[in-house]
């Protein structure tokens, strides 16, 4: 296909900007998001499986209910009872309510034993996945604006500078797109391997990049959205307004879980419950929120719909789930979050989206390499936005990747101390992710790569070993997977431990190369010294 | 004379214009499907459909606004780019007002 040269010159310039601009944040937002499509196996991992209390058949929800609310009337106030039989029945927080990454909430766990008794512990809150989650949607930048974090803002901006990167991506692809798409060539320059495979990885996930790009600039702007919009509506209200209800409740009036579960299911067709959240229940605002599952709708939320049901009589306020009566706007807003948060087809799709979370983070990186190479002059002499670049790209995602890592690596460590484990996670990540980005400035990227990498690489299996640890010497606080889910987590850590090992090897290959004036080359360093006696022998 | 017919860089203004007008002209254009479109303003809506009707109104914004400023680059230059993205919001807008008063 012909394109005009001017256009190609002009989207080019663009690619580049705002590709370089815009890359390590996305890197560190992909690889976080890629983790949190695990969010739930991930703090079932975390924590103890003490914390856990055990699950108990679905017809004695009721009598856990009453019990609940007769022994803690508090918990009238907002209750939830968990179906998933992974998670404590019945939960309700003694401190704080589950929104954001706050640091210090403490929750009620409860469940019946076998008599029939109601058996509670009192839970400190694992922010293990809403750490995570706060890397995705921030990318780590600390500080908030009116209430919101920074850094959703920055990806926001961001996000737009990413879209312009594809469009231009494509736009300058489309000359050469059929044929650089077969081609992943191997012999030649360097250069070509990472050019050919970062318009792979492009091309390939293209319309996955869309979507995120999209859904990130709403997530980011949809209240500069909703107060234009009420602009155009003029004095039309955006949204139905809704009496409130001045019928008082008792909990005597209270229908039965069995009968709101039975409603809901016969509501929307297909789904089962997975949780409910009572709200106000001994208030005029009494209030329920379901979540339904369905692997073959297109979800609203990242794990499942949502149900508002009046749980006194039964009135859907409204609700994502597909249903015989959905309206298509209803079903088109699910679909695009749905198509953000990987939530469709169970577990196959969550391992897509993992995958393609990685791919993009790789893609990102591969658009720096790609700028480091085009920059690179023959000789010794630098510019010295190749350098500063160079150690930015090394520093900044090895630093979000060691950062992360440490904080799976102490995970089960910090529960034998008394410190708040969730301060410990934030510290942990921050002290790593600046070091490393230190390291790469002070000792240069190569040097930080090899070293850091090995050390990344031993943080990922330092998790396993624990576990090991934990197996032999029984006495210990720590303790070894007890779920399917909780080894996988140690496995994939596994797994990217070795990984991250052969990346090492690889850049002390590249070191050795007598390349002077790369990023890469190291001069006269024990590293080079010692692996090219190794290599001689 | 060659170079009045290339597309010049003109990147800070160019830029401005797509995301300053380029976002008027998003907001001018949802203007319309907001009001004429299907299930629009003009019509009877139930609470649920305008409840989620809402919400697609917002949600089309940004991905209108994104494609018009990653095509503003194509503009031979960036008065150019603001000229035309302001007069297209202009017929939106008047769009909206005659027929709002018409319809």
């Amino acid at each position: 296909m012909k394109v005009r040269a001017d256009i190609l010159r002009t989207y080019q310039t663009l690619h580049t900007w705002t590709g370089i601009t815009t890359s390590l944040l996305l890197f560190i937002g992909f690889f976080a998001g890629a983790l949190v499509m695990f969010a739930p196996e991930i703090d079932r991992w975390a924590t103890s499986p003490e914390k856990h209390m055990p699950a108990i058949a679905a017809e004695r929800y009721d009598e856990l209910l009453q019990k609940v609310l007769q022994v803690y009337p508090k918990a009238a106030d907002s209750v939830t009872l968990h179906f998933d039989k992974s998670l404590s029945p019945v939960s309700w927080y003694e401190q704080g309510n589950g929104r954001g990454l706050a640091l210090d909430e403490v929750k009620w766990h409860g469940t019946l034993n076998s008599d029939g008794e109601l058996v509670t512990q009192l839970v400190p809150v694992n922010t293990l996945s809403a750490m995570l989650d706060m890397l995705h949607r921030t990318a780590g930048i600390i500080g908030e604006i009116d209430h919101h974090q920074a850094g959703i803002f920055v990806l926001g901006i961001a996000a737009f500078a990413y879209f312009i990167a594809l469009v231009s991506g494509v736009i300058f692809l489309l000359p050469t797109l059929v044929k650089r798409f077969q081609a992943l060539r191997r012999d030649g320059e360097r250069k070509r391997f990472w050019l050919d495979g970062h318009n792979l990885l492009g091309i390939a996930s293209l319309p996955f990049h869309i979507v995120i790009a999209v859904t990130v600039t709403v997530f980011a702007y949809h209240d500069v959205f909703y107060g234009g919009l009420s602009k155009l509506y003029g004095d039309k209200p955006l949204f139905p307004g809704t009496e409130p209800s001045k019928i008082e409740r008792k909990l005597a009036d209270l229908p039965g879980v069995s009968e709101l579960v039975a409603k809901v299911e016969a509501h929307a067709p297909g789904y089962t419950v997975s949780y409910i959240r009572y709200g106000n229940l001994t208030k005029p605002a009494a209030s329920a929120s379901v979540g339904v599952v369905n692997e073959n709708q297109l979800m609203r939320g990242a794990l499942n719909d949502y149900v508002f049901i009046n749980p006194y009589t039964f009135e859907i306020a409204s609700s994502s789930a597909a249903h015989p009566e959905q309206n298509v706007w209803a079903k088109i807003v699910s679909t695009f979050f749905s198509l953000h948060f990987g939530s469709y087809g169970g577990d196959l799709g969550r391992w897509a989206y993992f995958l393609m979370g990685l791919a993009g983070a790789g893609l990102f990186y591969s658009g720096n390499i790609l700028w480091l190479e085009k920059r690179r002059k023959k000789g010794i002499q630098q510019s010295r936005s190749y350098k500063v670049m160079g150690a930015l790209t090394v520093g900044v995602s090895l630093g979000a990747l060691t950062g992360i890592a440490a904080v799976f690596a102490c995970n089960k460590w910090l529960t034998l101390t008394s410190v708040n484990i969730n301060q410990a996670y934030l510290f942990l990540y921050y002290a790593s992710f600046f070091s490393v980005v230190l390291s790469a400035f002070a000792y240069g990227p190569a040097r930080t790569a090899i070293y850091g990498l090995k050390l990344l690489s031993l943080l990922c299996v330092f998790v396993p070993v624990t576990s090991f640890i934990a197996t032999v010497i029984p006495d210990t606080a720590l303790w070894e997977p007890n779920s399917l889910e909780a080894l996988m987590v140690e496995v994939i850590l596994a797994l990217f431990g070795v990984f991250f090992w052969l990346l090492s090897k690889q850049v002390t290959r590249r070191a050795l190369l007598n390349e002077p004036g790369s990023i890469w080359y190291l001069k006269d360093s024990t590293i080079t010294s010692e692996m090219s006696i190794r290599h001689s022998v | 004379m060659k170079s009045s017919t290339h597309i010049q860089p003109h990147w800070v203004s160019k830029s401005l214009a797509g995301v300053i007008a380029g976002g008027l002209l998003s907001f001018a254009f949802v203007g319309l499907i907001v009001w004429f479109g299907p299930d629009g303003l003009k019509g009877t809506l139930t609470s649920s459909e305008l409840l989620w009707k809402t919400q697609f109104n917002m949600w089309i914004i940004a991905p209108i606004w994104l494609l018009i400023l990653s095509m503003t680059f194509l503009f031979k230059t960036g008065k150019q780019a603001w000229r035309y993205l302001l007069l297209a919001s202009a017929v939106c807008f008047a769009m909206q007002t005659i027929l709002r008063s018409a319809l």
